[in-house]
């Protein structure tokens, strides 16, 4: 199927669905998001492929349903990567990982997923194919759409093209100190302060790891720390610990010094970010279930509720596609 | 009683301006091509006065456009005759540096300079740089998504602000912050041009200074050559952290200026900066200079301390005004491209300049095909700035028809509009107006600027210029 020709069957389909008030649940490779029985899927998982990848523009266009394997092997092959460390749940793909705005340890180094996004192809909820952004590092021209939609979970349109800035592949290697957490936390937030190259800052299991890119002085001469693999960073990201029967995981964004909070197994993203495991709710302004791993928080404030609703008639004013 | 009344009324008789004299500095931001004087200005002194000017202007249904320094180059805070100007110049004070946590929370007319300033006793800086950093605030900043040199390495401001505390028409306060959940609706206020709410608060991220920075410049024989070589530096997975490019009129200009010994028969000249740590930085400028040797640079020097680097660095950063000194006027475009069409593009620009009887002069971004060509005009000409203006859309439009865009860094203001009939169709229009009756409902906010109406697109007929005429040119297009 052609290009124009698939991206025109998403339109139908979503046309057809406005006739037929029929809700829809946008899905790719369906490994992050259950599927709910009171939507028809509307799968994005056939849309594969790199549109345009110049290696020295820094610029890659992929299709929404993309493997991110796939999409990652083919950025490697010209030494280059996706700069936000996209987290892997098992054939994940690119439009899944950005309706999620799912993004690595490298986050408060490299920056984000919605860091990285320069522009989109969509759909929205009346069929209407359009584009936003583009493929350019700087364009200021309208709203910043295609990174409003980052973390939109398909809410508001089938997004079925993107394009992020890429980085080239990095040799780095990883450090790790024991110690308790809340020296660590003091540690990496002093660290981050430095001209140090890093690329992580963690903390799990009694050990402070961090990492770092490039050309950097020597570090292990202190006794205390020692080479470590850089397979950390994988078993933090995507973070599937095993938890007691009685338990559930909940996911803070705090800031990078905030100290030692109850119940903590991990410290992640230079202490920006709390994995903790409890029967009940952290009280905290910015948590989440990652039982169900991607829960709404749903604790916006009414004015911010306002303009989410507002933004969700502007795009799908007949409420075709499923709130996640 | 009137809304001048009422805001005397409400606030210190001096943060009101309405006189004839006292409105003339608000009537236009850079781009002083376009003037127009408002009806009056509020110079509010705290967040509270600022709630209370918005109060009082949608109650008298007026306009209100928010301005900091007046830097803007794209004619983003031009008042309307029937507005408030809502200066946040007195919104100035760096509320709270955390060196440890690495963060700034900053006022609206706080200056870009100010922040790193505040921030070099701990080692660490605001990285966005726009080339106006001495006077242009943050608020405006975060306002147009401002860039600089630094941006394909450091990010532009979206990339740096973690949190901003707005208030909307009706003086509610809302604050965004990179923690919300689902919508990234902290990354739409970042470039929105004050037509969504009234910045009053913004929290920037500081990042360490390097250890060390070096300077390559690299002179070569054909501009064709010198963006090849820049394509090579970046596939070699090298990203410096400033890289900056101008033709040869930029040369001699910037030469003639500011003698720093650029080399003038060259037709590119390339500066290369790269940072880091130590180490890094000399292994990096000794591959960059490398690159450049075997693309085709015929000659390259390496800057070997800061006082060298820093005096290679002057002609570049004084490119403007030293080109400024050949005219009486000039009008600086913003255009971005994808850098592989770069050398199509300036044999374009070349041609529209001859065309057009006006010179040029190139500086650019080569890093993010970001381009800036200054048109030479004089305004004491009769017609030679609508001429220069015709001239540069159709600049905007040779980005947008190669796969790049109508403006990098300035914003669209209204200098812009009829460029953006050309970049977006109607549905993505539709899309935009439909985002800003979300946030503001009332259409107050900075009205008539950076979304034109679906209405003028159409009179523009999407931008068809035919024999340099635009359609129905009585029609007033600011």
């Amino acid at each position: 199927m052609s290009l124009q020709s698939s991206i025109s069957h998403y339109s139908d389909q979503i046309k057809q669905a406005v006739i037929d008030k029929q809700l829809l649940q946008i899905a790719g490779n369906q490994s992050k998001v259950p599927i709910y029985e009171d939507a028809q899927i509307l799968s994005i998982a056939d849309h594969t492929g790199i549109v345009s990848y110049d290696p020295a523009e820094l610029v890659v266009t992929v299709k929404a349903g993309t493997r991110l394997a796939d999409l990652s092997a083919a950025l490697a092959e010209n030494n280059q990567m996706l700069g936000f460390e996209p987290p892997e749940y098992g054939d994940s793909t690119i439009g899944g990982t950005y309706a999620c705005a799912l993004t690595g340890p490298s986050r408060p180094f490299r920056g984000g997923l919605r860091d990285f996004v320069l522009g989109t192809q969509l759909i929205d909820g009346q069929g209407r194919e359009m584009r936003f952004g583009g493929k350019m590092l700087k364009n200021v021209a309208g709203y910043d759409v295609s990174r409003m939609l980052c973390g939109s979970k398909g809410s508001l349109a089938l997004v079925t093209e993107l394009s992020f800035k890429v980085l080239p592949l990095q040799e780095e290697k990883t450090y790790c100190i024991p110690m308790p957490e809340g020296e660590a936390i003091l540690l990496m937030n002093k660290m981050q302060g430095t001209s140090l190259p890093l690329t992580g800052c963690a903390y799990f299991e009694g050990r402070f790891y961090y990492r770092v890119a490039g050309e950097h002085p020597a570090q292990d001469n202190r006794v205390e720390v020692s080479i470590c693999t850089n397979d950390i960073w994988k078993t933090l990201n995507p973070f599937q610990p095993q938890l007691a029967p009685d338990e559930k995981l909940w996911r803070l964004d705090v800031e990078s010094t905030n100290p030692s909070i109850e119940n903590t197994i991990a410290v992640g993203m230079g202490g920006t970010r709390r994995w903790v495991a409890s029967k009940n709710k952290p009280n905290h302004p910015y948590v989440t279930l990652w039982q169900s791993r991607f829960a709404p928080r749903n604790n916006d404030k009414p004015c911010v509720q306002r303009i989410k609703k507002g933004l969700k008639e502007v795009f799908d004013p007949h409420h075709i596609f499923k709130d996640l | 009683m009137d809304v001048i009344q009422a805001l005397e009324q409400a606030l210190n008789k001096n943060c009101i301006l309405s006189s004839e004299e006292a409105c003339r500095p608000y009537e236009c931001d850079g781009l002083s091509a376009y003037r127009q004087k408002p009806l009056a200005v509020a110079l509010p002194e705290n967040a509270e006065q600022v709630k209370q000017v918005l109060k009082i202007c949608k109650a008298h249904n007026t306009p209100v456009i928010t301005r900091g320094s007046g830097t803007g180059l794209a004619g983003g805070t031009l008042p309307l005759k029937n507005s408030v100007v809502l200066g946040l110049s007195k919104l100035n004070k760096i509320l709270e540096i955390d060196p440890l946590q690495r963060t700034a929370i900053v006022q609206p007319g706080v200056r870009n300079i100010q922040v790193s300033d505040a921030a070099a006793k701990y080692g660490l800086y605001y990285a966005p740089d726009p080339s106006s950093q001495v006077a242009c605030s943050i608020g405006g900043n975060v306002a147009e998504n401002s860039g600089g040199v630094h941006c394909l390495k450091y990010g532009l401001t979206v990339h740096n602000v973690t949190s901003l505390t707005v208030l909307d028409m009706d003086g509610e306060i809302i604050r965004f912050d990179e923690k919300d959940d689902g919508l990234d609706l902290l990354a739409l206020l970042n470039g929105s041009e004050g037509l969504l709410g009234v910045i009053i608060e913004i929290k920037l991220k500081l990042i360490p200074k390097p250890e060390a920075a070096q300077l390559v410049m690299a002179a070569f024989k054909s501009v064709k050559a010198c963006a090849d070589a820049v394509t090579s530096v970046l596939k070699q997975g090298i990203v410096p952290a400033g890289l900056e490019m101008m033709d040869k009129f930029s040369i001699q200009a910037a030469e003639d200026f500011a003698q720093v010994g650029y080399p003038l028969e060259a037709a590119a000249l390339l500066l290369c900066e790269v940072d880091g740590s130590h180490d890094q930085v000399k292994v990096d400028a000794q591959r960059v200079a490398d690159i450049l040797t075997q693309n085709g640079a015929y000659e390259i020097r390496v800057s070997q301390n800061e006082k060298e680097r820093n005096e290679l660095w002057q002609g570049r950063k004084n490119a403007f005004p030293a080109v400024g000194r050949y005219s009486p006027d000039y009008y600086c475009m913003d255009g971005t491209i994808p850098r592989s069409k770069l050398a199509y593009v300036l044999e374009e620009i070349d041609k529209l300049s001859e065309k057009y009887g006006l010179k040029v002069a190139n500086v650019f971004h080569a890093g993010d095909g970001n381009l800036h060509p200054l048109i030479l005009y004089d305004a004491n000409k009769p017609g030679e700035l609508k001429l220069t203006e015709q001239f540069g859309q159709e600049i905007l439009k040779l980005c947008v028809d190669v796969g790049g865009t109508i403006t990098g860094e300035h914003g669209v203001g209204v200098e812009k509009l009829d460029s953006m009939c050309h970049q977006y169709p109607e549905a993505e229009l539709e899309i935009f107006h439909g985002i800003k009756n979300v946030f503001d409902d009332s259409g107050l906010l900075n009205p008539g600027k950076a979304v034109p109406t679906l209405h003028r697109c159409a009179e523009l007929g999407h931008m068809h210029v035919h024999n340099n005429q635009l359609p129905h040119p009585e029609l007033e297009r600011f």
